[in-house]
């Protein structure tokens, strides 16, 4: 589960940096931001969810309530 | 199976950049192509002096494709209906030739074009179809401009959306 979202974060990674490029080289840098914006919401939602998992472990690990 | 299925949504998304890209690329061939017809059309007006429908159907000689096309079907119009003004074929046609990808700006110089054909004596007429090839011409250098910037963005973002949409789907 683990390496599979990090692979995941990987390859939006990739591909937004690919569109940005091609929408800067039209000419487009507004939708080119928009465009690395809404890919870092996208991780940013996938990261929150493990993120939370992360302190409720933590939580649970060190019985704080 | 999924591998199937995120193959097919890849070729789904590069399918329809290239279809976008080509729409792009298009557009100032065919412009190109209607100066080209509209210059021999001015000729067969000035010059040859023969009908509007024969004129028309002759003007269109060595080009094929959608503008062709377009002339024909306006050229048909008016002799099978002969109580068609030549705007109200032009804008028959227009709505008739589906494989045209012109837009809103082209689309009203060739309204203005029709307007003003068949009303006047000679001489207006090479006025305003020179007016109208002059409109052309810079709508097309414009599209040709636009056609350079876009064609291979929307290659590169159609293949691009169709792998993230399966990385995301994944």
């Amino acid at each position: 589960m683990g390496i599979d979202v990090l692979f995941k974060i990987a390859g939006v990674g990739i591909l937004i940096s690919v569109f940005h490029t091609a929408l800067k080289q039209a000419g487009k840098e507004d939708m080119a931001h928009l465009c690395t914006l809404a890919g870092f919401a996208l991780v940013l939602l996938w990261v929150v969810q493990l993120l939370g998992r992360l302190f409720t472990t933590v939580q649970d690990v060190f019985k704080l309530f | 199976m999924k591998i199937l299925g995120s193959l097919l949504i890849v070729v789904a998304g590069t399918a329809m950049g290239f279809s976008v890209a080509a729409r792009y690329a298009e557009r100032p061939r065919q412009i190109r192509q209607l100066i080209s017809c509209l210059s021999a059309l001015k000729s067969h007006i000035n010059y040859v002096a023969i009908p509007l429908p024969e004129a028309l159907s002759q003007c269109t000689s060595g080009i094929v494709g959608p503008v062709a096309d377009f002339f024909r079907t306006m050229s048909l119009l008016l002799l099978t209906n002969g109580w068609l003004t030549p705007q109200a074929a032009m804008d028959q046609a227009l709505i008739e030739s589906k494989q045209l990808v012109l837009n809103q700006p082209e689309r009203e110089i060739l309204a203005v074009f029709g307007a003003n054909l068949g009303g006047m004596d000679r001489e207006e007429q090479h006025k305003s179809l020179e007016l109208v090839q002059e409109q052309l011409a810079r709508i097309q250098y414009e599209a040709e401009k636009l056609c350079e910037q876009n064609v291979k963005m929307y290659r590169y973002l159609g293949i691009c959306s169709g792998l993230a949409i399966v990385i995301i789907l994944v």
